[in-house]
């Protein structure tokens, strides 16, 4: 019961702030806005019993990527998007597919027999690990998963480290570097 | 409804409600830390910092209790103050940005345990309390992920404030927390691979039985102390107010209470990463070379030793005291009549105290003897054992804490602030792979001893 009001309170403001980030006009109250969504997001997966994957929403998302994303903004001064109409010709295929994908959703999340029970443990630290990890039970499957996307995002790193770096050496860079 | 009030007995009740007051302690941390920095500095530079303010009282005259009367002048004049904000900024973010720091630092405190497990009878019931007011297995994550949070209230005030220096300053601190948050999190992966869990209970635990997690990681514990004054954004590692290039940073535009609430939460949050460095690096509440059980068995010299060291601190006082007062006689300082009539209400205070806790703990050693019933073969006492062992708990957490506080302070005023790139130098460079190095050594080494 209590853990249903929650689960409501969470959920408006979850949904609330998501439109937000549709509707607002200036990028960086966008970004606030998906702050706010992550966050409460985090809350519900605690409800549902995943703690860990909570927390770990609150600090990859709400913490450290969105400091990123606010930080391009400050940087790139992104307030200069915001005459961008809201709406365009693309929307009308956009719309559609939303709708479609909304009701695929919502058919698949109501077929399933998914009781809403805040006691049972779905995402804890132990669980998770086990998931993970433990390659006796499971076969390898999830442990060679974890790796390889581990060196995935360690080869995005360094293509976009020297994506960064091709221009440093160039003409133009150095004469800047001068002029400073 | 009155099945979740019943699912618990009515001690149990009170107890969990008294522990949401822990979320004030880094909010009481504020009225130690700031007359601790001001009086601290003057020490270090040698001058006698601000303690001049007083209020009257009768036949003692002007009481200054050492510069806190300075504090609550200062707070007063904040809180007086008209709200004010430059044009053309933007409002709404300009008034909220301050809080955000300020309310994280009040739900933080939550995952943090202030004393061991309580067990004790009530009745024919066994009530079992933990020393965290939220009992969750990713304590340590959470408190980092809230202190990642608490970064956004600079950000926006330095965004909103539409000033060059503010928004450098929020740039800064941005960029600051980043890195910064890396190598505080790598950096105690090592223990938390030794004792495989992310419950600060756990690790405190684990210390117990162990080693100090000083001694079991000293690597780990200067790189975490590095990143996390870096974190609270103080001197050396001000770059994000930094006062010889910014003005004042992100609160440039800042006045009022507006920027109390950015000076609170940089204090409370020194207060928060003290309590934290203890909990993981200096056993937390855990007493050195005392286990809990030895306490509980010995509940009333316990408490007689606790009263012995607040006698011994007050007579260091009231030696320092008497010190103060005779240098006084002799010198020729023109308000020396008002400053003994002080000293002289701080002695009549001095030597009651001294008188009660004497008092108290000979009584103590002398009549508090335990009765316990002996369950799944561990003794467990009374509501008045568990209560006594809390507080002797809590006493030690605060008095490591304090004295995390007192290096914050230390290193401020002693240590040249960084540029900005020497500090990401620092951040990436550095501390980010002493930690990575430390993490990968402590885990073979882990592997190859205990087979962990």
């Amino acid at each position: 019961m209590l853990a249903l009001i929650y689960f409501i309170i969470l959920g408006v403001i979850a949904v609330g702030s998501a439109l937000c980030v549709l509707l607002s006009r200036h990028p960086l109250y966008g970004a606030l806005s998906l702050v706010v969504s992550m966050v409460s997001l985090a809350g519900i997966y605690g409800l549902l019993g995943s703690p860990f994957v909570g927390v770990v929403q609150i600090m990859v998302y709400a913490g450290a990527i969105m400091m990123l994303l606010t930080f391009v903004i400050m940087v790139l001064n992104g307030a200069r998007d915001s005459k961008t109409p809201m709406f365009d010709k693309v929307s009308l295929f956009v719309f559609p597919a939303i709708l479609l994908l909304a009701a695929l959703l919502g058919f698949a999340l109501i077929s399933t027999p998914l009781a809403f029970n805040a006691e049972t443990l779905r995402g804890s630290v132990a669980l998770t690990s086990e998931t993970l990890f433990n390659t006796n039970n499971k076969g390898p499957g999830y442990f060679l998963l974890f790796e390889v996307i581990g060196l995935l995002l360690l080869s995005a790193m360094i293509a976009a480290v020297l994506l960064a770096k091709k221009n440093l050496g160039s003409k133009e860079t150095e004469e800047i570097t001068e002029v400073h | 409804m009155m099945e979740i009030i019943q699912s618990k007995h009515w001690v149990e009740w009170l107890i969990t409600i008294c522990k949401f007051g822990f979320a004030f302690v880094p909010v009481i941390f504020i009225l130690l830390l700031i007359p601790l920095e001001r009086r601290g500095a003057g020490f270090i530079q040698d001058r006698q910092g601000p303690n001049r303010s007083y209020f009257k009282i009768p036949y003692f005259g002007r009481i200054r209790l050492f510069g806190w009367v300075q504090n609550a002048c200062d707070g007063l004049k904040l809180f007086f103050k008209e709200n004010y904000s430059p044009s053309g900024v933007n409002k709404f973010i300009f008034s909220i940005a301050p809080a955000i720091p300020f309310a994280i630092v009040l739900i933080s405190p939550c995952v943090i345990p202030w004393f061991a497990p309580m067990v004790f009878t009530m009745g024919d019931e066994v009530i079992r309390i933990s020393g965290q007011t939220v009992d969750t297995e990713v304590g340590i994550l959470l408190l980092f992920g809230l202190s990642s949070l608490s970064a956004f209230g600079a950000v926006l005030a330095g965004w909103a404030s539409k000033s060059k220096y503010s928004l450098l300053g929020g740039l800064r601190t941005s960029a600051m927390t980043i890195s910064y948050e890396v190598c505080l999190g790598l950096s105690i992966m090592g223990i938390l691979l030794l004792v495989g869990s992310f419950r600060i209970d756990e690790i405190i635990a684990w210390q117990e039985a162990n080693v100090w997690g000083i001694v079991a990681q000293p690597v780990a514990f200067f790189c975490f102390l590095i990143a996390m004054i870096a974190e609270t954004g103080r001197a050396p590692f001000d770059v994000a107010e930094g006062e010889p290039e910014l003005v004042a940073g992100f609160h440039t535009e800042y006045g009022a209470m507006q920027f109390g609430l950015f000076y609170m939460g940089e204090y409370s949050h020194i207060g928060i990463n003290s309590i934290l460095v203890a909990c993981l690096f200096l056993g937390g509440y855990s007493v050195p070379f005392v286990t809990t059980e030895t306490i509980q068995s010995n509940i009333g010299i316990s408490l007689a030793v606790l009263c012995g060291i607040f006698v011994v601190a007050i007579l260091a006082f009231l030696h320092l005291l008497y010190r103060y007062a005779r240098w006084y006689k002799k010198s020729a300082a023109s308000n020396k009549q008002v400053i003994l009539r002080e000293y002289s209400l701080y002695k009549i205070l001095g030597w009651a105290a001294v008188v009660v806790f004497a008092v108290a703990g000979v009584a103590s050693a002398l009549f508090f003897h335990p009765q316990f019933t002996v369950i799944d073969g561990q003794p467990v006492y009374g509501i008045g054992v568990a209560l006594g062992t809390a507080l002797i708990h809590i006493l030690v957490l605060l008095v490591k804490a304090i004295f995390f506080c007192w290096i914050w302070i230390w290193v401020r005023w002693t240590l040249p602030r960084f540029r900005y790139d020497h500090v990401m130098n620092l951040g990436w460079k550095v501390i980010l792979n002493i930690a990575l190095v430390n993490l990968v050594l402590t885990a073979l080494i882990a592997k190859l001893l205990g087979g962990i």
